[in-house]
C-alpha cells in the first residue's frame, strides 16, 4: 500500500498473543487514523464490559499521511472505553511516536488483555516483545522513557508512557510521550495501567511508500513554506499561545474559576504568560515535520524543563484564580510528570475552590488544605494527593461527581460535567455555537472545530467572518457568538471537516484551520501519497460514516439525546460582568439548534439516535441492525 | 558555479526531523528519516538538538580513507560524494569521518553522503528556523562554521549534564 504501512498489530497481554491484520480491508470505508480505529473499537470492545475489564481494546491510531515529510504529520489518534464517560474515548498526541510506529510497519496498534506483572511493549520493526517492567513501574513519565531508552540500548527509541497517576488507576490519567506531549483526555492512561501496561516503546527504520513521490515533495515543501508565511505562524512559532490566552479572556471566551464568571479584571491587567516566555523559554518546538512549533519549551531554574501548550496556559491559570506563572510551571510540569490529564485536573481544583468560596466545605473536608481561591498549596497540594490517590485525592481520582456526592448534594448541584468529563473551559453562555457542539459533539469537545473558531474570530472582523461563515455554512449568523442561527449546520460542517485531518492523521490545527481553513490541501496531499482518487466529497462523506459509527457506539453505551446538553448553571446563571454581560443560553431555543442538528444529521429527534436510512445510505448496513427501539 | 556548504547552527535547531524526512524523500522517493543524508541527534528533555551533516573538510578524512578513490570532491557544487560503482562497501569512510556525518542505509548497507541536492538543497527549504543554511564558500561562512562548530561541544555537555550545564 501507499501511504498506510499496511498491518495492524494485535497484542494480547493475557496470552501473549502477537498477531497482525492487514489495513486495507478497511481503508476504503474508514480511511484511517481515528476513522479506522472507530471501526475497531466497535467490532473489538464487548458491549457491557467495564473500561478497566482486560478486554477493553486500547488501540492507538496513525493514518495514512502519519510519518510521512509533511507538517503536521506526527499525530496519533487513541481510543478506547473511557473510564470517564463509559463512552468511546478520543484522544490524540503528537510529538515524534506516531511516525516511528510506522517506521515499525505499523498503522494502528490494538492491546488487550492484562499482563500478570507489570510490563511495557518494545516494538522494533518488525520485532514486539512483551517486557518486564519492573525497573519502571512507579517512576515518573520523564524517568521511565529515559529508563527505557537506556534499558533498550537506543536513545532513539519513542516511548509513550503512564506515570505513576496512569498505575494507581486515576480515571483521568493520561498518556505522555516527550516531556508534553500527551493524550489528555478520557483517561487513556488509566485503561493502560489498568492492562498492568507501562509503556510502548517504538522504533523503527522502515519505509513509508508513496504513490507520486516527486509531486509529494513539490507540492509538501509549498505547504511547508505556505505555512511559514502565515501571520498565526508569526505568532504561534514565536509565543505559542501565551499571547493568544491573554486575548480569549479579554474577548470572555474563557472562563475564570469554575465556569464562575467572565471577566476577573485582574486576570486581564496580569495575565503574564507572555512575559513568562520572554523570561524563561528556550525555544518553541512542535510535532514530526512541523515548522508550527506551537509548543514552549521552557527551562526555568528550580523547577525544570519541559514543553507546553494549550491547556495549561488557562488551566493552571484563571481556572483556578492563578496569576503566579511559577505556580503555572510547577504545576504544569507536575500534571506531565506524575500522568495526568490537566484540563481534567484544574476542573478538579476549580471546583473545590468554588466549593470552599461558597463555603459548602471547610479545609477539614480537603485533608487540611484551605481551598482558597489562586492558592499555591491548594493547586500544588492536590495534584500530588490526586497522583498518589491520597485522602481527598482518593476520592477525585474517581471523577468530580464522586467527590460532591461526599459533600452533599449541594455540592453535587455545583458539578459541571458533559458526558462524564469536564466541559472544555469556554464561556457558553455567549458562545451559543460552540455551547452546541460541546453538547452534542462526540466526548463534546467544540474547539478546534472550524464553527466555533469562527465565534472567537468574528471579534477580529466581523463583516469578513460573517462573509466566511455564509460561504462555508450557509448563513452569516454562524459566526455571531451569541446568535443561535445557522449554529446546527456549521457544527455538522465542522465536525466533517475535523475528522478529516484526524483520518488521516494529521493536525488538526493545521490543516482545515488556522492554515487553509478548507480541507483542499488535505485531500490533494492524500491523492499524491495513497495513489486514490477521492474527491474532496467521499473524503467528507468518510467524515460522515465515522462520526456515525462514533454515536452508534455511545448509542449502544446507552446515550440519548438527552446527553447532549450542557451544566445547567449555563441555562440558570446569567453572566454578571465582562462583555457579554447578561448572556445566558435560552434552554428552548438551545433545544431547537439541537433539532435542526439532529435533523441535517438524518438523526432520530427524539431519540438522538441515527435513522436506519441514514446508516444503510453510509453503508453501515450492519450497525443498522443495532439501532435501539428507543 | 560557486562551491557550497551547508552552514548548521544547532542552537537554532527545535528537533523536528523536516531535514532528515524531506531529504529522504527526495533521494530515495520514500518518507523514511532514517535514508536522511542528515541526522538530528535529539536530548528532548534538554530541549537540545544537533543536527549532524557533511562538513566537506578541507583535507576530508572520508576521501583518504577511501582504498578504491570512491570519494570525490563534486567541483561544481562542493559536495563530497560517493561513486556507487566504485564503493566497495568496506565503510572506512563512515569509520573515519571525525563528525559521524557518513551514514549507512540500514537496509540495504549503502553508504549515504549529502550531495548538496546538486547545489539546491531540500533541506534548507524546509528547515523552519534557518538553523540550516547554503552559503558559497567564503571567510565569513568559515567563520560561522567555527563558531557553530564551538558550540556543539557545549550543547552536548548542557544536555548530557543535565540542566545547570
Amino acid at each position: 500500500m501507499y501511504g498506510w504501512a499496511g498491518k495492524i498489530l494485535k497484542i494480547d497481554l493475557t496470552t501473549g498473543d502477537i498477531t497482525t491484520e492487514p489495513t486495507e480491508a478497511y481503508a476504503d470505508q474508514y480511511l484511517g487514523g481515528r476513522g479506522l480505529g472507530v471501526r475497531l473499537i466497535y467490532d473489538n470492545y464487548k458491549p457491557g464490559t467495564d473500561a478497566f475489564d482486560p478486554s477493553n481494546p486500547l488501540i492507538f491510531n496513525t493514518g495514512p499521511l502519519s510519518g510521512t515529510a509533511l507538517p503536521g504529520s506526527g499525530r496519533v489518534d487513541v481510543t478506547a472505553l473511557s473510564p470517564m464517560s463509559n463512552l468511546r474515548a478520543k484522544s490524540n498526541f503528537g510529538a515524534y511516536w506516531g511516525p516511528e510506529l510506522k517506521f515499525c510497519g505499523y498503522d494502528h496498534l490494538m492491546i488487550t488483555g492484562k499482563a500478570e506483572k507489570p510490563c511495557y511493549i518494545s516494538i522494533k520493526n518488525g520485532r514486539v516483545e512483551i517486557r518486564d517492567a519492573g525497573n519502571v513501574w512507579g517512576q515518573d513519565t520523564f524517568t521511565t522513557q529515559k529508563l527505557i531508552q537506556e534499558e533498550l540500548g537506543d536513545p532513539e527509541t519513542k516511548v509513550v508512557c503512564i506515570g505513576p497517576a496512569g498505575e494507581k488507576l486515576v480515571r483521568f490519567a493520561c498518556l505522555l510521550t516527550e516531556t508534553g506531549d500527551a493524550a489528555g483526555r478520557s483517561g487513556m492512561g488509566a485503561v493502560m495501567g489498568s492492562k498492568n501496561l507501562k509503556a510502548v516503546a517504538v522504533r523503527g527504520n522502515g519505509v513509508i511508500q508513496l504513490a507520486k513521490p516527486k509531486e509529494f515533495l513539490d507540492l509538501s515543501i509549498q505547504i511547508n513554506n505556505e505555512i511559514r508565511k502565515h501571520p498565526t505562524y508569526e505568532e504561534l512559532s514565536q509565543w505559542g499561545v501565551s499571547r493568544g490566552v491573554k486575548m480569549m479572556y479579554e474577548m470572555g471566551f474563557f472562563p475564570v474559576g469554575y465556569f464562575e464568571d467572565v471577566c476577573w479584571d485582574e486576570i486581564i491587567e496580569k495575565y503574564a504568560a507572555a512575559e513568562y516566555v520572554e523570561k524563561h523559554q528556550m525555544k518553541n518546538v512542535g510535532c514530526y515535520c512541523c515548522p508550527n512549533r506551537c509548543m514552549n519549551f521552557f527551562n526555568v531554574p528550580e523547577l525544570g524543563k519541559g514543553v507546553t501548550s494549550c491547556e495549561p496556559f488557562s488551566g493552571f491559570t484563571g481556572a483556578v484564580w492563578n496569576l503566579d506563572m511559577d505556580t503555572f510551571w510547577e504545576a504544569t510540569l507536575k500534571v506531565n510528570k506524575m500522568g495526568m490529564d490537566c484540563t481534567e485536573t484544574s476542573a478538579c481544583i476549580g471546583l473545590l475552590m468554588e466549593l470552599h468560596h461558597d463555603k459548602l466545605i471547610t479545609a477539614n473536608d480537603t485533608d487540611g488544605i484551605a481551598m482558597e481561591r489562586g492558592s499555591k498549596e491548594a493547586i500544588l497540594g492536590i495534584i500530588d494527593k490526586i497522583a498518589a490517590r491520597e485522602g481527598i485525592g482518593d476520592l477525585l481520582a474517581d471523577g468530580p461527581m464522586k467527590t460532591a456526592e461526599k459533600f452533599g448534594p449541594e455540592a453535587v448541584e455545583k458539578v459541571d460535567i458533559c458526558k462524564g468529563l469536564a466541559p472544555h473551559a469556554y464561556e457558553f453562555r455567549s458562545f451559543k455555537g460552540s455551547g452546541l457542539m460541546q453538547a452534542v459533539g462526540h466526548r463534546g469537545d467544540p474547539l478546534p472545530l472550524r464553527g466555533s473558531l469562527l465565534e472567537v474570530d468574528w471579534h477580529f472582523a466581523n463583516d469578513w467572518f460573517q462573509q466566511v461563515a455564509k460561504e462555508q455554512f450557509g448563513d452569516e449568523q454562524a459566526a455571531i457568538p451569541t446568535s443561535y442561527v445557522g449554529k446546527a449546520r456549521s457544527a455538522v460542517l465542522s465536525e466533517h471537516m475535523e475528522r478529516v485531518a484526524d483520518n488521516m492523521g494529521i493536525c488538526k490545527w493545521l490543516y482545515g484551520l488556522f492554515i487553509y481553513n478548507d480541507v483542499n490541501m488535505a485531500c490533494d496531499i492524500f491523492n499524491l501519497a495513497t495513489g486514490k482518487d477521492w474527491s474532496i466529497e467521499e473524503i467528507l462523506k468518510t467524515s460522515e460514516r465515522v462520526r456515525n459509527l462514533e454515536r452508534m457506539f455511545d448509542v449502544r453505551q446507552g446515550l440519548r439525546r438527552v446527553d447532549d446538553s450542557l451544566p445547567k448553571k449555563f441555562f440558570e446563571q446569567p453572566l454578571e460582568n465582562g462583555p457579554y454581560k447578561g448572556e445566558v443560553l435560552d434552554k428552548e431555543k438551545f433545544e431547537k439548534m439541537k433539532d435542526e442538528y439532529y435533523e441535517i444529521r438524518g438523526w432520530n429527534k427524539n431519540t438522538g439516535i441515527p435513522t436506519k436510512d441514514k446508516l444503510v445510505e453510509l453503508g453501515l448496513d450492519d450497525v443498522a441492525q443495532a439501532i435501539p427501539d428507543a | 558555479m560557486a562551491l557550497k556548504t551547508l552552514i548548521i547552527d544547532a542552537s537554532k535547531c527545535t528537533g523536528c526531523r523536516s531535514c532528515e524526512s524531506y531529504c529522504a524523500l527526495k533521494h530515495e522517493d520514500v518518507c523514511s528519516p532514517s535514508k536522511g543524508r542528515v541526522h538530528v541527534i535529539k536530548w528532548e528533555q534538554e530541549g537540545i538538538y544537533v543536527p549532524i551533516n557533511c562538513m566537506r573538510c578541507e583535507e576530508p578524512a572520508c576521501e583518504m580513507a577511501c582504498p578504491k578513490q570512491a570519494t570525490f570532491r563534486n567541483f561544481e557544487t562542493g559536495a563530497m560524494e560517493v561513486d556507487a560503482t566504485r564503493c566497495i562497501g568496506c565503510y572506512s569512510c563512515v569509520f573515519a569521518c571525525p563528525f559521524g556525518a557518513t551514514f549507512v542505509d540500514s537496509q540495504d548497507g549503502r553508504v549515504l553522503k549529502c550531495d548538496l541536492c546538486g547545489g539546491d538543497p531540500t533541506c534548507v527549504k524546509v528547515c523552519p528556523t534557518q538553523a540550516i543554511t547554503c552559503e558559497e564558500i567564503s571567510h565569513e561562512a568559515y567563520m560561522k562554521l567555527v563558531q557553530n562548530a564551538e558550540c556543539i561541544p557545549q550543547l552536548v555537555k548542557q544536555a548530557v549534564g543535565g540542566s545547570e550545564g
